[in-house]
Order: C-alpha cells, then structure tokens, then sequence
C-alpha cells in the first residue's frame, strides 16, 4: 500500500466515498457531498462565463466604443423582467428570439441529416452494397436492412390497426426493434461498469497506492 | 400584444435562421454572423445568469423557512460563492489579483474542478453500475419472445464485444458487430425517422405559431 | 419452496458488494488480454491517420467527469496519435464543464512528448503544433462560426492569447483548412457537427462516444455520415490496440487493462439476470 500524500487526492477519495455511501442509504455525509457539488460547478460556470464571454465579448468592445452591442445586452438584460409581476411578458423576447433561430436553423440541417441522408444510406444501391465491404454478402444485408427498416417504421404507424399486412410488417419490425434494444443494453452495461472502474481505480490507485 | 410581439419576433428569426442555408448572399451571411456572434452569445450569457439567481434564490429561500435539509443549502450557497470568488479574482490560470497557493497547496479553479467536482460528478454517475445490476436482477425476465429476443441480443453483445467472446468463439465479436451494424440500425433508423419527422412537425409549429407553450401563463 | 424464494429475493446490497468485488479483485490480479479491433475504430484510425500536412485535425472534447472514464482513454489516445503523426491539433469544448478535463488532457500527453524530445523541432509547441481554443457559447456558435472564420468565433484562446497571432492559426482559417473534425461526447452534440458542419460545409466527422449512445450513432456511421466510431471503453482499448500496433507507441493502455473488470463484471450481471429468471420460472410453474 502505499497512501497518497496529496491532500487534494485526500480529499477527492473522501467525498467520493460519501458519494457511494448512497449505496447504504440516504445520509447526511451523502447530502453534504452532493450540495458541495452543485455549488461548486456553478461556480466554475461563472467564472468562465465571465472570463470568456461577458468580459471579452460584450464589455470590453461596448467599452471601446462598439455601441451595436447595447442591443443585445438589453435584450439579455430583459430576462430579469421575470421577477417584476407588471412587465414578466418582457421575457418572451428573449425567448422568443432564441427559440425561433434554433428552430429556423434545425429544419434544413435536420432534413439534410436526419431524412434524406438516412434514407440514402436505407435505399438499395451499389454504393451502399459496397458500404459493407462483404462483397456479394453486401445485398443481403442492405435488403435485410431495407426491410428491417420499412418494418420497424410500419410498427409506428398507429392510424390504422395493425392487420393483414401491416400486423406481418409490425411483428416484424418489432423483432428488429427487439433485438436493437438488446444490443444497446448490452452496451449500456459496459457504459455503466466502466463508470464504476473510474472510480476504483481513483480509489485503488490514486489515493491507497494498491494497484499501479 | 404582449402574446402577439413575440410570436411575430419568433417568426422572423424562425425565418431568418432558415435563410443562410439557400442564400449565400453577403447581407444575409453578415446579419446571421452578427444573430450568432453577438446577439446570441450575449444572451446565451444572461440565461446563465438568470438560471443562477433562481437556483440562489430557491436555496435562500429555503434557509428563511427552515425548510427540509435547509442546512444543506448553507453549504451550498458557501461553495458556490467561494468558488467563484476564487475564479473571478483568481483568473482562469490562477493568476489573478487573488492569490490562489498557499505554500505548495494549490486551490486555482482548475484545482478545485479537477479534485472536487470530478470526483463527485463521476462517483454520481459510478452508483448506476449498482442500481443497473440490482434492476437487472430484479426486473429483466424473459416473460415473452420480444423480451427473450432481446435478453439473448444483450448477452451475446455483451460477451461478444470483449475479449473473452473472441475466446469462446472467432465468430462471435464478428456476430456481436453484425447485430450492431444490421438490426441495431434498421431498429434505430426507423425509430429515428418517426423522431426526425415529429421533430420537424413541431418545428414548423413553433414558427407558424400555432404551438405556444412556450409563451406560458398569463397575459 | 424457500430456495425459490431466496433466489428471487437476495437482498440489493449483497448485488452490490459482489459486483464491487468482481471489478476491485481484477484490478488487483490483472489478467491480460488480447483486443480485437473492430471496423469502426479502424476507420477512425485511419481517417485521422491520413490527414495531409497542410491540414488540421480539430477534437472536441466533450465530455463531462461522468463520462471521463469511457471517453478520456479515447482523447488521450486521438492526441498521442496526432502529435506522434505531427498532425495540427484544434482543441475546443462546446459546453463549460469539459474545458478542465480537456486543459488536463494536454497537459498530461504534451510532456510526455517534449521529455522525450531532442530538439525544437521534435517538441510540441502551444501556438505552432496545436491551439486550445476554449469555449464560446452557445454550441451552434462554433459550429456555424468556425465555416467562416474560426478566429472570428474564438477571438481569444483558453490561455487569453489572441488567436489571429498564433502562428498555427495563420494557415487553418476556417474548415477547408480541417481535413477531420473528432467529437467526444456522450450527448447527441456529434449529430449536431454531423446537421451543421458537415452538411453546409463538408468537413469529415468522427465520434468517440459513451456505451449508452453507441445506438443513436451507429446508423449514421452506416450511412457514411460518420468517418469512424469509438464506443465506449472497449474502442478506446481498440484504439490503444492500433497505436502500438501500427505506430508502435508502446505506452500505458488505460482503456485495456480496464477489460478484465468489464469481462467480470458482465458475467456477474449476466448470472444475475439467469438467476433472476430462474427463480421467476420457478414460482411461475409453481402456480
């Protein structure tokens, strides 16, 4: 063994110990570690809020004579209406402005990415036969995929029931869905463990020396 | 009016957040360079600061009333202000108007960050390790042939992807890897577009103003 | 009847406690293990691998202390990779929280070259071989920004330097200077290089990401959109596994010796769920 002699990493091992001791149960050690936590990473969010952005984009250049930005710092400043009963509707503006150029900004780049270069990577083409790098295997499984995903869209269609053919496509799709979810809790699992081996290793290694 | 201003201001910038993409024009690209430079990023800043004041206001609140766990709320309304106090005037680097060492005992930002909120933000996430094994163990059961389907494709991706499926069998990484390439992204992609479609649905709704949740209560 | 009964009602703290066990004790007796890689990590390795001199490799790092121990492995490796290649490295983060880890991650892999370094030449230089950026909110700032100009968005860099005076960022003005843009995140921000950079400007992504969100990627990894894929732990290792196999860096592999602890720690979650099911089975016919 061979015990840290950084106070800092002292410290880290102890409030992370708190942390785990959720496992037993709900504690005072476990609360104290948590509110800790949220303080100090809003803190860290200030001070490079302020160092980075308020400082350097908006006061330094209004202070130097870059007035277009009074604009904005009272459009900014007009999310603190909220507070005045009389003049809170004033704080639609700002949210307004910002909700309506991230939504403008999504659409064309969401039916580029999400549509229409997904159905070009669904539809059977050479290039996407060749995409596998499986030789003539390569059209099996673009044709399994192709009607893996016109099934799996078939299960969502709600409007109709699902009978005749659309009950086969849904069964079907429901399968593919099936076995996709499997896969991603499989995933998930090692996601999960890998969480927990970061912080033996810290634990381990770091602060008790046991393991290099 | 109070309703009616911002949805027509939603609107243009709906529009005008759209424009760039079909037209290259000198004009638009400058204006949508100042919406995203300035404009934004100014008030992207004053949402923090509002996001803030309504955590600090919650906390100081439930100290006045003595609410549940309200000392806990002490010690985080403590670290919040020493940590930024030690940031503000600390500098990023930590070399600030405040000094921030003390012989060799470093506490900068970024000593805090690393020694403090790491820890604690990855030891928040580590406990899920526990409650996924405990939940798997209580609550997967292969009841019927969709959960079977899906309990067999976890075991043999979860075997599968490390070495020890390479062991058991050649085969058996590549199986793994062919489930993550084919139905995985036939399921995916279909649940995808249905997101993708709703998605754009909603999109359009915002900017026609006929969904307006957004504005909230009130007048 | 009573076996049954215990089967299905072991109590939530021995899970616990045998599951620590089986990801502590690998730890302390390792066991080593051969990583096969796999073709997403392959692409990324190549595709950062044949970036041109005249262009640059920008990593996003994103990821949170939560995320840090599936994703630092990949960023540390992606970073070993371009400097051992000379390639021009653009660091930046898109939200606040991953600017310490990214600052720690060079500051650990950039000594680690310049000791061994014999000359200027051979040294990584800040300014000359690669640029932190920092942070300018809000994400779709430096994703839209940077097709312009990337030292109009991040006028200053993490240490305060004003960008347009740094030698690197005279010749890598906007993303036709950047050949591959690598994204570490565990959120949904590598679709969002994918919907703006990539479809207004062209610039090639890659992703690194958590286990968790492997399945919201991999159909755009079909689909071409994606120049490569890490998941998780295991194509961190994978990564490893290239570096020493075609670059022959010989260097700690964080990422691999982690793999006994996950092989354990699946089988003990994986004889949960059996017994778990064996004991539903059993009171089921039982009734």
């Amino acid at each position: 063994m061979n015990l840290a002699h950084d106070p800092w990493i002292w410290i880290g091992a102890l409030l992370t110990l708190a942390i785990f001791s959720f496992l037993y149960r709900d504690n005072p050690f476990y609360k104290t570690a948590e509110h800790i936590f949220v303080g100090v990473s809003n803190g860290y969010a200030v001070t490079f809020y302020w160092h980075n952005i308020l400082v350097p984009v908006l006061f330094n250049p209004l202070f130097r004579g870059r007035l277009i930005l009074i604009i904005p710092l009272i459009i900014g400043a007009l999310y603190f209406t909220r507070f005045i009963p009389k003049v809170s509707w004033l704080v639609r503006i700002p949210i307004g402005i910002t909700i309506g150029y991230y939504t403008g900004v999504s659409i064309p780049a969401g039916i580029e990415a999400s549509i229409i270069k997904q159905v070009q990577g669904t539809i059977l083409s050479p290039a996407n036969f060749r995409a596998w790098h499986a030789g003539s295997w390569g059209i099996l499984w673009s044709v399994i995929l192709f009607i893996g995903v016109l099934c799996v869209v078939s299960y969502f269609y709600f409007s109709r029931e699902h009978k005749g053919v659309l009950k086969v496509t849904s069964r079907i799709g429901i399968v593919f869905i099936m076995i996709g979810f499997g896969a991603a809790f499989g995933y998930t699992v090692m996601g999960r463990i890998s969480l927990l081996i970061g912080r033996l290793q810290y634990l381990f290694g770091n602060w008790l020396g046991v393991i290099k | 009016m109070k309703r009616t201003f911002p949805l027509i201001l939603l609107m243009l910038f709906g529009v005008f957040g759209i424009l760039p993409s079909f037209l290259p024009h000198p004009v638009i690209q400058g204006a949508d360079e100042f919406v995203r430079n300035d404009l934004l990023r100014i008030i992207t800043a004053f949402a923090l600061v509002l996001g803030l004041g309504s955590l600090l206001r919650l906390h100081f609140e439930k100290i006045k009333r003595h609410a549940e766990n309200w000392p806990y709320s002490w010690i985080l309304v403590i670290t919040f202000f020493i940590t930024s106090i030690i940031g503000l005037f600390g500098g990023i680097s930590g070399h600030g108007i405040l000094p921030t060492r003390i012989g060799s005992f470093p506490f900068d930002i970024q000593t805090l960050y690393l020694r403090i909120e790491v820890p604690l933000g990855a030891t928040m996430f580590a406990l899920l390790a526990f409650f996924m094994a405990s939940a798997s163990y209580r609550a997967f059961r292969a009841r019927s042939t969709e959960a079977t389907l899906l309990l067999s494709a976890a075991f043999v991706v979860m075997i599968g992807i490390l070495p020890l499926g390479d062991r058991i069998s050649h085969r058996l990484p590549a199986f793994a890897q062919w489930i993550m390439d084919l139905p995985l992204v036939a399921g995916q992609r279909g649940i995808g577009f249905g997101i993708a479609l709703g998605g754009l649905a909603t999109e359009l709704k915002i900017i026609l103003g006929i969904e307006r949740s957004w504005l909230g209560g009130g007048e | 009847m009573k076996f049954i009964e215990r089967l299905t009602a072991i109590d939530r703290r021995i899970i616990y406690l045998l599951l620590a066990l089986v990801t502590i004790l690998p730890m302390l007796f390792p066991i080593a293990q051969k990583v096969r890689v796999m073709s997403p990590v392959e692409k990324c390795f190549n595709a950062l691998d044949t970036i041109r001199a005249d262009k640059a490799l920008i990593i996003d790092f994103d990821y949170t202390p939560q995320d840090m121990p599936e994703l630092e492995p990949m960023g540390l490796a992606m970073l070993r990779h371009a400097f051992t290649r000379r390639i021009k490295v653009l660091v930046l983060c898109l939200y606040v929280q991953p600017l310490g880890l990214a600052q720690a991650a060079l500051d650990q892999i950039v000594p680690e070259f310049n000791n061994r370094a014999q000359s200027n030449a051979d040294s990584i230089i800040y300014g000359r071989d690669y640029v932190f950026l920092g942070w300018q909110p809000p994400p779709l700032i430096p994703i839209l920004g940077m097709g312009e100009s990337i030292t109009n968005v991040f006028k200053r860099d993490y240490y305060g330097n004003q960008t347009d005076t740094l030698f690197l960022m005279k010749t890598i003005k906007n993303y036709g200077n950047v050949e591959l843009l690598i994204s570490l995140s565990a959120g949904s921000i590598p679709l969002s290089w994918v919907a703006y950079a990539q479809n207004r400007f062209g610039v090639k992504i890659a992703t690194g990401c958590t286990s968790v969100s492997a399945g919201d990627f991999y159909p755009y990894l079909q689909s071409g959109q994606f120049s490569g894929l890490i998941v998780g732990m295991k194509g961190a290792a994978e990564y490893e596994e290239l570096l020493a196999r075609k670059l022959n860096f010989q260097t700690r592999r964080k990422a691999g010796e982690s793999l006994s602890s996950i092989t354990f720690a699946h089988l003990t979650i994986m004889l949960f769920i059996i017994i778990g099911n064996i004991g539903f089975f059993m009171k089921r016919r039982k009734k």
